[in-house]
């Protein structure tokens, strides 16, 4: 190899992420070049240097009074809303009802959207986006923000549903199960979707309605389980 | 080239095989939405993140602190999804990464703010303040580094990632990142020895 070939691997050399028949030829050529030789060792103390830092800094002291605020603020509004759905969903057959509607349509939804993207041009990147507004950077924020609220609202749920499943009948614990089985299929879909053709609006606000869904028939049947 | 190129550097720790069982029970505490719970993992963790959210934020303790405030209030949120196929920490090192970049796609005057060359005493004095008895002169030529190469820097040489796992979060190529590397250090060495 020759010194303009070797001079591109020194950085793998020094960090030993070179294979063992390169390194030697780049060894022998090191030995030979005062130039490389230079480098190498350059390169050994910045690598040293940046090893040596301190992996720890104290953050500000307010930082956490800040974080603390904002979670209490996120909780009060998660009460909130699962105080308006109460009376409603305490009712068993309209928990079933609901169970199996969310869980066709999201699917129906999904799949509609996603076979029209394929059959239009062949999923070309035009297709995709003209089949629904762009996504602003400000939607996209708001959307991010959204989706972890019901990934952390869905889990919690689910985590409730699983301790008190035996206070519901056997058949609606297991349509519901069924449902929410539908649901997720649907969000991957759509999350995959959305991870080809970021910037689809439409996308944006079909997860977030299937999430909304999900975490709504959550919800009620927590709420119905608690109330029986 | 790459042919002859390994990715065999040691990974930032990726499993929970060592994971302390505080911090454990802190998790299963703070999962069922015990604040105080969470609360200890912050004490836990929070010197890690926020110097790396620092080097991230080329060392302006403002937009540090914001990024830091906004990683543990994400992680709050998505604590339920941790399921602990990876180590706390590295969970809460790639929501940092993952949330500076979602922060900085949603805001373009984040994206277009560049610390100026010569503007390179903003981590060195909040490294001060923090008590911590820096390389200071490695600090500021870290965050004088162009973005690109200096998230390289970081997120390689610093905190150990692999060039794959690099190029997964920040959407480019390895080969992408390699470049930056190389470049990242090239100007310290320019800057540091010359």
């Amino acid at each position: 190899m020759t010194h303009d070939v070797i001079k591109h691997l020194l950085d793998d050399y020094v960090t030993g992420e070179l294979t063992e028949e390169a390194r030697g030829p780049v060894e022998d050529h090191i030995a030979g070049c005062e130039i490389c030789s230079a480098e190498v060792e350059s390169l050994k103390r910045i690598l040293a240097r940046a090893a040596d830092l301190p992996k720890s800094m104290d953050p500000p002291a307010e930082a956490w009074s800040n974080i603390r605020s904002a979670i209490e603020r996120d909780e009060k509004a998660v009460r909130m809303h699962s105080a308006r759905s109460y009376d409603f969903w305490r009712r068993p057959y309209l928990l079933a009802a609901a169970a199996v509607l969310v869980a066709v349509l999201s699917s129906a939804g999904t799949a509609l959207y996603l076979s029209g993207r394929s059959s239009g041009a062949q999923g070309s990147h035009a297709t995709a986006s003209n089949s629904g507004a762009d996504a602003t950077p400000a939607t996209l924020a708001a959307f991010t923000i959204e989706e972890n609220n019901y990934l952390r609202t869905a889990a919690i749920l689910q985590d409730l549903l699983e301790q008190q499943e035996g206070s519901l009948a056997p058949e609606t614990v297991a349509q519901l199960k069924a449902s929410l089985r539908t649901i997720d299929e649907a969000i991957l879909e759509a999350r995959n979707a959305l991870a080809r053709d970021p910037a689809n609006k439409m996308l944006v606000e079909m997860l977030s309605a299937t999430y909304r869904q999900k975490v709504d028939l959550l919800r009620r049947t927590a709420e119905m389980t608690r109330g029986s | 080239m790459s042919a002859v190129v390994s990715d065999t550097i040691e990974p930032f720790p990726t499993t929970n095989g060592e994971e302390k069982a505080v911090t454990l029970d802190s998790i299963r505490r703070a999962q069922s939405g015990d604040v105080d719970a969470f609360e200890l993992l912050y004490r836990e963790h929070s010197g890690r993140v926020y110097a790396l959210c620092l080097r991230l934020k080329a060392g302006d303790s403002s937009d540090a602190t914001e990024l830091m405030q906004d990683v543990f209030i994400k992680a709050w949120r998505r604590l339920a999804t941790f399921r602990g196929d990876s180590a706390f920490s590295s969970w809460l090192h790639r929501l940092t990464v993952n949330t500076m970049l979602e922060n900085a796609r949603s805001d373009q005057r984040r994206v277009a703010r560049v610390l100026p060359m010569e503007d390179t005493s903003r981590l060195a004095g909040a490294a001060r303040a923090t008590g911590v008895d820096l390389r200071m002169d490695m600090e500021d030529a870290i965050a004088s580094l162009p973005k690109g190469a200096r998230l390289a820097f970081v997120l390689h040489d610093v905190e150990g990632y692999q060039h794959q796992e690099i190029a997964e979060q920040l959407s480019v190529s390895v080969g992408t990142v390699k470049a930056q590397l190389h470049r990242a250090r090239r100007l310290l060495r320019e800057r540091l020895e010359s």
